[in-house]
């Protein structure tokens, strides 16, 4: 009896794993990506939108190039992008094209995620520092779709009312820390940043230093010049002239400025938006950020349009991505949501549009991408953790943890 | 003596009423967020009267407005279908395998149960990557079968079902069968009638940890069409979905998803108690 | 129950029994093949991703660059290599470690004390207080947690409450400081000497620091969310107490506390010793409050290996390490059911059957969300 049981269960254990096993194969449909010739493409687009603004633009942008070529793209807006793409790579189905951010494109070129298509878009004439940031192992990996940088944002009517005019717009750090001090009164911090290394990454970058070299390949973050930038928020922040958004109660330095709580914020292009749509009160003038010790330095945003590695419809993919960084697409962008032309005409064109902008547009020149080492993701959120707490640490021993894990993510850990 | 217990009740009930208020007024700023505006609802955290009553947010959660960028219906349309479905086929594969167990012999029935027993002790943490390698493994990653099948049986279900089998005496299927009635015609016109609290119980318990569930859903779906009112709630308020707070649209949405439970509740508060003692709530 | 199953065996079965034998593996089919195929099957898919390095490319079983088998290497990573991943790791162990001491204490007494209270004969109004305490269990987890989000703003209804009272509340989600830091730091002791020893890659200091600030929140929101369930638990065990018990012990003037510490403790054991168990294995698997309220913020203070270990598989596409922290996991919970189960019954003797009933509620209740509870 008892022999006869077990025999049924090895049974029905050996016809379910191989049921299981016919069924699946679910992975190995991905590794190959069988390329559809001929006939109508149908493209999946995976956006991490900004807000409405942007989505409407890239579905119209979309919409247009549907028309023209005979193909369809669906625009799809991710709630996370990063989650999303993660497991769409795993899951097998990931999107025909998406939005890749800067410091990701190591962990995606290194997993064999991304189609490599960059000489096919090479003469569109992308700035030195966006091609240099999608460029991975020698290639370049995707066509930049875009730019942003940070500038000093200032709320005129707080600024005025201070007794400040023009000639007081910082130009250095003793500037900034002057005027930040006098528009400190009462409910109304002088500067309030968002608390990461997006935004403090630029006094380091005006000190002269940054994380890793500019081949991507050793690890600088243990220098003076860092130092020097991390002191210099540091001194801001003990001295009650600048705050993080979190302790005026805001999401981030636009929603602080929006509400009143800071007279200036340090935030990219899309401020813009923001301000106009949810806080339209707020009069708000845009200026290079002051130069450090060692010139001026800004941080560069920017996503590029990636296509997947494992897409059916590479070809079409790449004609979308075409349409999408021609000039004029690139200036419909830049009015519909505020970030700037990838290209060198673009960002001409774009300097010459909008005056009022030309803070952002200069950044360019002279701004830091991202890092974008593979595995620095978590590297960076322990960065941020400890940048969180700056007013209270010091300077050197974050410093030198961030070293010491950069090392192992430069080493392939 | 009299006047000691007077006092004893009165400090009693007031400690009472007090943990009570903790207790319900979460839910209460619930519903009264809901109908203010944003400004509003930053500027006056405590007070339960909104002033001036805002519609604005059950607009935009009704679909009243142009704004789709968070279609609350379409997750409640998820949800909804996603519960009924996999309710359904709790009771149903539930009190069947419970049935068997308690009451057919069979060979392996033991081990059979012993291995229910094992699988009910994975913890869920241990669950969420061994369940996205079996959908992805399977090709179903991102669509509904993935949301629905694994959830169609569960282990706690089945061992409610068994315990009341256990515990009804058997004379009346015997009185059906020696008239001749097959296995499954006994089970269904005589056991399961005969089984309503416990079914009862276990629809309650299936449509609560159905509608309530994320983890599931986190790991086998990604696509915006296939967020239920959890999975979007969660992606909401993870910041992802728009800039701003938006207090008053989360509290809208989280009272959504409060809601259907909280009738299911209030109408079958027994069925709820019953279930807790007989160890099948969500811990 | 039992009388009638000796009954049933013994009974002679002919031909239904082999009826039987076929009738019962097709009604219980559905649920071998749901619970196999998508529980005990993806099970040992995981144990075996969780001896690759598998990044989420391709088959994790096709080996090659995706998916290198490492063996045991995660799980030794996680505790000796020096890394970034080692630092996660031991702090979300760390918080969860104090996230358990605090609610299975705190969620036992304040559910045993409701139970207590609303089962007083002399109460009235006895179905709406069991009615209000019990309704935050029945409600979404994730729901919850994003009233507490509301609720606990910098300048939400809590701190405006406090400020009623003339407390200054604290910036909430932002604040990382450990409760024993603060406590610690009343006394002018930061960081000392005496603890600077470095255990798994974290000094003595970083372990004592207690749950934070932040931390407190969740710590609230669990002890909010459960008591209903263990109160209900504890009530029914409370009417099971024999009247005659009570009635003796006033005759024999034994006052309340007495009676409480010597005659209703002892007899509900079996319900402490269940409530205690449920509170270990659902406190180690807080997931679904740490996804809302911050992921890890601030500062990783609230970073739990349940949630850590999805975070390291799908958004740092290291799906190896994640696998093998959810099994250490598994493997801690495990090891205090056992040892918490070893400890109750040696010091008092329940009986085997007591034990066995117990131990299959537990797994019952733990069960019954598959998903993770909080």
């Amino acid at each position: 009896m008892r022999r006869n049981t077990r025999l049924a269960l090895v049974a029905t254990t050996a016809a379910a794993a191989l049921t299981v096993s016919a069924c699946g194969g679910g992975f190995d449909q991905q590794s190959s990506a069988q390329q559809n010739t001929g006939g109508k493409a149908k493209l999946t687009i995976l956006i991490g939108s900004s807000g409405d603004a942007e989505t409407n633009a890239v579905k119209d942008a979309a919409k247009k190039w549907s028309d023209k070529s005979g193909n369809t793209a669906e625009v799809v807006v991710a709630s996370d992008l990063a989650q999303q793409l993660g497991q769409g790579f795993a899951g097998g189905t990931p999107p025909d094209v998406f939005y890749a951010d800067a410091g990701r494109i190591g962990d995606f070129a290194k997993a064999g995620n991304l189609y490599a298509y960059g000489d096919k878009v090479q003469d569109a004439g992308f700035l030195d520092s966006l091609a240099q940031t999608f460029t991975y192992d020698g290639k370049l990996q995707c066509a930049p779709k875009d730019y942003s940088t940070l500038a000093l944002v200032i709320n005129t009517d707080l600024w005025a009312k201070a007794g400040l005019t023009d000639a007081d717009i910082p130009k250095d750090w003793a500037g900034l820390e002057a005027v930040s001090k006098k528009l400190t009164s009462g409910n109304v911090t002088g500067l309030v940043i968002s608390g990461e290394w997006d935004r403090i990454g630029a006094f380091a970058k005006q000190a002269g230093g940054w994380i890793v070299s500019d081949d991507g390949k050793t690890a600088t973050a243990d220098t003076p010049e860092m130092k020097a930038g991390l002191d210099e928020v540091q001194k801001m922040l003990k001295s009650g002239s600048m705050k993080y958004a979190k302790q005026v109660d805001a999401g981030w330095g636009g929603e602080a400025i929006g509400k009143g709580k800071a007279a200036m914020t340090i935030e990219g292009n899309w401020i813009r938006g923001a301000l106009s749509k949810d806080f339209p009160n707020i009069k708000a003038k845009v200026v290079e950020l002051p130069a450090g010790p060692a010139g001026k330095g800004t941080l560069v945003f920017s996503n590029c349009w990636g296509i997947a590695a494992k897409s059916k419809n590479q070809a079409a993919a790449v004609d979308l991505v075409k349409s999408m960084i021609a000039t004029d697409q690139q200036l419909a962008f830049a009015k519909a949501f505020g970030v700037m032309p990838s290209t060198t005409e673009g960002a001409q064109k774009f300097a010459e549009t909008y005056p009022d902008d030309a803070a952002f547009a200069k950044g360019g020149e002279y701004g830091q991408g991202p890092v974008n080492i593979p595995g620095f993701d978590p590297v960076k959120a322990a960065f941020n953790s400890n940048l969180e707490q700056l007013a209270s640490k010091d300077t050197k021993a974050v410093l030198a943890d961030l070293q010491k894990n950069t090392e192992a993510a430069t080493k392939g850990q | 003596m009299r006047r000691r217990t007077g006092w004893t009740m009165l400090a009693g009930y007031a400690v009472l009423v007090v943990f009570a208020a903790i207790y319900l007024y979460p839910f209460l700023i619930q519903i009264a967020t809901s109908f203010k505006t944003d400004s509003q609802a930053a500027a006056t955290p405590l007070s339960l009267a909104p002033n001036p009553l805002d519609l604005g947010t059950w607009k935009r959660i009704f679909g009243l407005t142009g704004d789709s960028s968070v279609p609350i219906l379409g997750w409640f349309a998820n949800s909804v279908l996603i519960t009924v479905v996999v309710t359904a086929g709790r009771v149903f594969f539930d009190s069947l395998a419970g049935y068997a167990l308690s009451r057919m012999r069979f060979r392996g029935r033991g081990f059979l149960f012993a291995a229910v027993l094992a699988v009910m002790s994975v913890p869920g943490v241990a669950l969420l990557i061994p369940k996205f390698l079996m959908v992805t493994y399977l090709g179903i990653y991102d669509t509904y079968a993935a949301m629905i099948l694994p959830l169609l049986v569960d282990a706690a279900g089945v061992f409610i079902m068994k315990q009341f089998f256990d515990s009804v005496p058997v004379s009346v299927e015997e009185a059906a069968r020696i008239d001749g009635a097959g296995l499954f015609r006994t089970f269904w016109s005589v056991v399961l009638p005969m089984a309503r609290p416990a079914l009862i119980t276990l629809t309650i318990l299936s449509f609560q940890g159905s509608w309530n569930e994320f983890t599931h859903f986190l790991v086998t779906t990604q696509s915006p069409e296939h967020k239920t009112l959890v999975t979007g709630l969660a992606s909401l308020a993870s910041g992802e979905l728009g800039a701003g707070s938006q207090f008053p649209l989360k509290m809208g949405a989280a009272l959504l998803t409060t809601i259907p439970v909280a009738i299911l509740f209030f109408s079958f508060q027994r069925y709820f108690v019953r279930g807790a003692n007989e160890g099948g709530v969500k811990g | 129950m039992h009388m009638a199953a000796r009954a049933r065996s013994r009974r002679p079965g002919g031909g239904i029994r082999g009826r039987e034998g076929i009738a019962g593996w097709v009604f219980t089919a559905p649920m071998i093949v749901v619970l196999g195929v998508f529980l005990f099957i993806p099970v040992l898919m995981a144990l075996y991703v969780s001896l690759t390095s598998w990044n989420g490319n391709g088959s994790p079983f096709a080996g090659g660059q995706n998916a290198t088998f490492v063996g045991l290497d995660n799980y030794s990573a996680l505790f000796t290599r020096d890394g970034l991943t080692r630092d996660n790791f031991m702090q979300s162990l760390g918080n969860n470690f104090w996230y358990v001491v605090f609610v299975v204490p705190l969620q036992t007494a304040t559910s045993f004390f409701l139970a207590l209270v609303v089962s007083n004969r002399f109460l009235k109004g006895k179905s709406f207080f069991r009615t209000a305490f019990y309704f935050p269990s029945v409600t979404s987890s994730i729901a919850i947690s994003v009233v507490f989000l509301f609720l606990f703003q910098n300048s939400g209804a809590v701190n405006a409450l406090l400020a009623l009272v003339g407390i200054d509340g604290p910036a909430w989600f932002s604040d990382s400081r450990g409760l024993f830091h603060i406590a610690f730091g009343a006394f002018g002791v930061d960081n000392p000497a005496w603890a600077s020893a470095d255990i798994l890659g974290r000094s003595i200091w970083e372990w004592i620091s207690g749950p934070s600030v932040a931390m407190c929140v969740v710590i609230g929101l669990a002890i909010w969310t459960t008591t209903g369930t263990f109160m209900l638990l504890f009530l029914a065990a409370l009417q099971d107490l024999p009247v005659e018990v009570d009635e003796a012990a006033m005759l024999d003037g034994v006052g309340p506390w007495q009676k409480l510490r010597h005659i209703t403790l002892p007899m509900i054991k079996p319900t402490l010793f269940l409530v205690i168990t449920l509170g270990l294995i659902g406190t180690w698997q807080v997931f679904d409050q740490i996804y809302v309220m911050g992921k890890g913020a601030p500062a990783g203070t609230t970073l739990t290996p349940a949630y850590l270990s999805y975070q390291e598989s799908f958004r740092s596409l290291k799906y190896g390490t994640g696998a093998a922290m959810a099994f250490i996991v598994f493997v801690i919970i495990v090891l205090l059911t056992w040892f918490q189960r070893w400890l109750m019954s040696e010091d008092r003797g329940t009986t085997r059957r007591t034990r066995r009933a117990a131990g299959v509620a537990v797994g019952l209740e733990q069960g019954t969300h598959a998903g993770g509870p909080g």
